[in-house]
């Protein structure tokens, strides 16, 4: 029976599977704060100076553009081995999204919702906060969690720079032609993937407004 | 209601990222004091040689190992190892004389062994401070493999019985392969090789692609133990394209006056591993499904050597 040889050599790994996917978990996750803290200002940026935003989007995308292993080639002389050219690759892939649905987010509102603030006297700062950021948090949440569960999965190049995570199992499995240590890998990847996506549906729902929910 | 429950999941993940952040700090910490810090490529046999450095210096000294294995390839390998240990690389792996002279050093050649040790020495000195530490005895070349049925077929032994019936065939290389100037670009200028198709893939992958026929020649090590789980035969280079690939362990200068005595821990395992047992070695990880760092640590043993 195949799958129960693949159950026993995960419960058999049990160890390692843990120890990685901790180690997963804290890549993706150091590198998705970093980009929320670049993105999100960045997003708030644009739309205080649109002059600047088409050269901001065309960079991340530019970003987004290089191929993930051409790119950790880049890095590896810049930054070393281990978690840090881990992180500063994962997150440059992950700003994409939160810069673009920043920006989105801030600029869709409408019109009238604007207005209304000015005319009860907000000053443009309190207009940012209390209104605009309110209203496209929802916005900016989507944008996020696209980026978490690309995190997730680019975060398995790890491995090829010797920072850890599930693309140790994955890419060992590769060389070694053993399928079991593949799955090893890529199911609790998979999980991972699908339960932070899970959890930031959960929060996207949760900052809605009520005015708008 | 909903503030709270906002704020609870805000609570959560604030506390994992703290945790997190604690770790992730501690782990890079490791690399600095009296520590020495080991890598390796991405295959078997890189990370059992690589595991046997890193238990001999674990097993002679009071130096704290950190094993870096499993890097993606010469390039990440060499690159880490001229940053050293102490500034996020590696301060020792196992290099290829073959390796070093045509893929880094980008020199000519040779088909004499002691000639490419001397002149890899030499350069590597010279140029970065980095010293090779003697050969582990096996020659890891590369080469060209067919499937055992297909070789009595088709009467292949040599590359240049390869050669002509090259047109008809599909070769799968791993990605360094098919770039290295010691790989394709050059074998294919020497024998005049006229494949179908070349196709660059993953290095375990080709054995995979062998296997189901989408391929029919890969490139191989001689001492893969994936050769013999897969009933491939190795052909043979008539012509001496490849030069030779004894592994030896290069190390930086910087960390050998600082820990002279790694010289001689390290050169213990001088000339220790034939071709056939690296290529068994290789086979009881790549067959057997053992545990490389065990298997590096049995052999050590074995020899008497911790």
């Amino acid at each position: 029976m195949p799958v129960a040889e693949y159950i026993n050599f995960m419960l058999e790994r049990m160890d390692d599977i843990i120890v990685l996917t901790g180690q997963h978990i804290q890549l993706s996750f150091i590198a998705i704060v970093v980009a929320i803290a670049i993105g999100v200002p960045l997003g708030i940026l644009m739309t205080r100076f649109p002059s600047i935003s088409s050269f901001i989007l065309g960079l991340a995308n530019a970003v987004q553009a290089i191929p993930s292993l051409a790119f950790l080639g880049f890095l590896v002389p810049i930054f070393g081995i281990g978690s840090t050219p881990s992180i500063v690759m994962v997150s440059a892939y992950a700003l994409l999204p939160i810069v673009k649905n920043t920006y989105t987010g801030l600029t869709g509102i409408d019109k009238a919702i604007v207005e209304a603030g000015l005319g009860m006297g907000m000053t443009e700062q309190q207009l940012m906060t209390m209104v605009r950021i309110p209203m496209a948090l929802p916005v900016i949440m989507a944008g996020v969690r696209i980026a978490v569960v690309m995190a997730v999965g680019f975060t398995t190049l790890a491995a090829l720079i010797g920072a850890g995570g599930l693309g140790q199992l994955i890419y060992r499995g590769i060389s070694m032609v053993n399928n079991r240590m593949i799955v090893a890998g890529a199911v609790p990847a998979m999980i991972l993937a699908l339960a932070i996506d899970k959890i930031f549906s959960f929060l996207e729902k949760a900052v809605t407004p009520r005015g708008i929910r | 209601m909903k503030r709270n429950l906002l704020m609870g999941i805000s609570a959560v993940l604030i506390t994992v990222l703290i945790a997190s952040c604690g770790l992730g700090g501690g782990a890079r910490r490791g690399a600095t004091g009296d520590t020495i810090v080991v890598g390796s490529k991405n295959f078997t046999e890189q990370i059992i040689v690589g595991n046997m450095v890193a238990d001999l210096i674990e097993a002679h000294t009071d130096l704290k190992v950190v094993r870096k294995m499993n890097l993606g390839g010469t390039s990440v390998c060499f690159e880490a190892l001229k940053r050293s240990g102490a500034n996020n690389g590696i301060d020792v792996y196992v290099e290829y004389t073959g390796t070093g002279l045509v893929n880094i050093l980008g020199m000519e050649a040779t088909t004499d062994p002691d000639k490419a040790y001397e002149t890899v020495a030499k350069e590597f000195k010279d140029r970065w401070n980095i010293v090779w530490l003697e050969p582990l005895g096996f020659n890891n070349t590369f080469t060209l493999a067919v499937k055992e049925d297909f070789a009595r077929e088709h009467k292949i032994e040599t590359f240049s019985d390869l050669q002509k019936i090259s047109d008809q065939l599909v070769l799968g290389g791993t990605m360094e392969f098919m770039e290295r100037p010691d790989g394709y670009p050059g074998l294919k200028e020497k024998y005049d090789f006229k494949f179908k198709d070349t196709k660059s893939m993953d290095i375990g992958l080709r054995y995979t692609a062998i296997t189901t026929g989408d391929v029919q020649v890969i490139d191989a090590f001689a001492t893969d133990g994936l050769l013999v789980r897969h009933n491939l035969k190795i052909l043979q280079d008539d012509k001496h394209f490849f030069p030779p690939y004894y592994a030896a362990p290069v190390i930086r200068q910087d960390v050998l006056e600082k820990y002279p005595q790694l010289k001689d821990i390290l050169n213990q395992l001088a000339s220790q591993i034939s071709d056939e047992e690296m290529q068994k070695l290789n086979y009881l990880v790549d067959g057997e499904g053992k545990e490389a760092a065990e298997v590096a640590k049995e052999f050590l043993k074995e020899k008497g050597l911790i």
